[in-house]
Parts: C-alpha cells; structure tokens; sequence
C-alpha cells in the first residue's frame, strides 16, 4: 500500500531535522529510528494532526521531543549505563577526510552529550535549525526565558570544554 | 542576539544525514498502520465521547448523583400512584356516617340560629338613621 503522498511530502521536507534533533537527544541510531517511525506512524493514523498548526516544523519537532522523552522513560534506567558509554561514542555530526575538522566535530559532539537534555535540546535548536528563542520555547513548551538561559548555559559549558581544541584550529 | 564566532563555528557544521533507506522502510510501515477507516470509525464514537465529555466536565459525580436522585423519584411516585386508590378507598367515610354528620350539623346550626335572635332591648339601642336635617335640629335644641 502507497503512503499518502502528504506523509511523504512530511518525510522530505521534515525528516532529516527530525533524524539529527533526535539523534542528538537519544544519542541512538536504533532509538533515533524507532521514535521517528512513531512520529510517522501517527502522521498516518492521524492525518488531521497538523491541520492548523502554524508552522509544520516547530510543531513536529515538539511532537518529536515529547515521543522522544516517552521513549527514554519507557526505557528505563535498565540501559541507562550502556547509553552513557554509547553517548560518548557516536557522532552526529557528518564525517570529514581532514583529521583536525574530524577532530573537532567529534569533541564537539562529545561536548553536547555531555549538557543536560533540556540544554542539549535548546542548543540543538538554536544553532542547528536556526530556531529564534520564541520557536525554542515553543517547541520545547518552555517560556521564552527558560528557552534563552538554556541556550546560554548550554553554550557557555561548550565553550569552555572546547577552549583548547577551538584554540588550536582557529 | 547576534552569535559569536564560536557559534558561527559550530553552526558550520555539518550534521549527519538521515539514511537514504530509511525512508522507504518509514512511509511504507506508516501507511501499512492502521486503515484511516478503522480510525474514522473509532474517532467518531469518541467524538461523541468528547461531546459528551464536554458536557459533563464539570464533575460527572454530580451528574450521576442527579440522575439517582430522579431515578429515586420516578421510584416513588410509581409507588404511590399504585396505592392511592387503596388509600383512598380506606380512608373514605361511609355515606349514611356522611348523612349522619350532616344531620348533625344542621341541627346544631337550628339551635343557635334559635338562641342568638336578636332582643328588643339592643333594638332600642340600635336607633335608626335620622335624616341630617332632623339631626341638625336636635343639636339646636339643645
């Protein structure tokens, strides 16, 4: 059976956002697929869902973070250690040839796992999908505030755990 | 809030790419969930469940507690239409006690019709009206 060509449409014009926000907040390639399939598998059975959001993007990716935090607490704190060891292992960033660049984005990557989901989250949306603090808040169903001092602490920590790296290549 | 050049740095990077065959295995288990007519139907009954939801919001307890309350109600006025007719059967007086009564009363009536006649001595007492020029001229004489 063909997807409703609007569900495929969706997947063009949203998924890649939805893959690296959620990548970046499950730190799983596994979980990062089978919460996306959930966010599609409710597309599908509710074709109404986004009728009258304003704006398509913010509203799935609020969607998106809230399947996300579903699946992290129907996880468990079974896996919690394999997920901290595997944290620090993949990258969401893409690969690159020059070992330096490599280099960077792997501290990078290993810098934004290491913040608290909620500044992860906020960073994420502030730098990667070039969200102003009004669409973080949104998205995140924070106040505009709680939205601008996540960013800022989370900011602030990378900074200063990548000093030294950023220092080198600058 | 203008970004610095560390933001800026980080901005430039570039994330990793969704997995090209991810979409195929996506859309095809989204679309083979559940039919939309399956759904449909479903949304219906709790369409009327939410309009049904929406009336009773406030506190569906007081509700019930209503609708027990007139259920209790119909209980009893079924009850008591039954036993009206008995009740009022047993209660009713027969009719020689009826006629008896009334005899009773009328003559009880004669009597004191008898007694409160009304006597000469408060008739005098009584005087009747004069006319206004009579009672002006009495006043004169005096």
């Amino acid at each position: 059976m063909p997807a409703p060509p609007d569900l495929e449409r969706l997947y063009d014009e949203h998924a890649q956002a939805l893959f690296a926000f959620l990548l970046n907040f499950t730190r799983d390639e596994n979980d990062t697929r089978d919460v996306l399939q959930e966010i599609f598998t409710r597309l599908a059975r509710e074709p109404d869902l986004l009728r009258g959001a304003r704006d398509e993007r913010a509203f799935l990716i609020r969607l998106t973070h809230n399947a996300a935090i579903d699946f992290m607490r129907r996880r468990g704190t079974r896996q919690k250690y394999h997920d901290q060891f595997a944290e620090a292992e993949i990258s969401i960033f893409a690969a690159d040839e020059n070992p330096d660049v490599a280099a960077f984005r792997e501290s990078l990557s290993r810098a934004l796992a290491e913040l608290p989901e909620d500044q992860r989250a906020a960073v994420h949306l502030k730098l990667w999908e070039n969200h102003t603090f009004e669409q973080i808040a949104t998205a995140l169903n924070i106040s505009h505030n709680t939205a601008a001092s996540r960013y800022r602490y989370g900011i602030d920590k990378m900074r200063e755990r990548l000093r030294p790296i950023y220092e080198e290549i600058k | 809030m203008k970004p610095d050049d560390f933001e800026k740095r980080l901005q430039n990077q570039p994330l990793r790419q969704i997995p090209t065959e991810w979409r195929a295995e996506i859309l095809q288990s989204a679309a083979s969930s559940p039919h939309p007519s399956r759904t449909m139907r479903r949304s219906v009954l709790s369409t009327i469940n939410h309009q049904l939801s929406a009336v009773l919001w406030f506190n569906p307890k007081a509700w019930a507690g209503l609708a027990a309350i007139w259920v209790v109600i119909f209980a009893l006025q079924f009850k008591s239409q039954n036993n009206s007719p008995m009740v009022a059967a047993a209660s009713a007086p027969r009719p020689s006690t009826i006629l008896m009564s009334l005899k009773d009363q009328q003559q009880t009536l004669a009597e004191l019709m008898g007694n409160n006649q009304p006597n000469d001595a408060d008739q005098t007492h009584r005087a009747a009206p004069k006319p206004h020029s009579e009672r002006r001229r009495e006043t004169v004489l005096i």
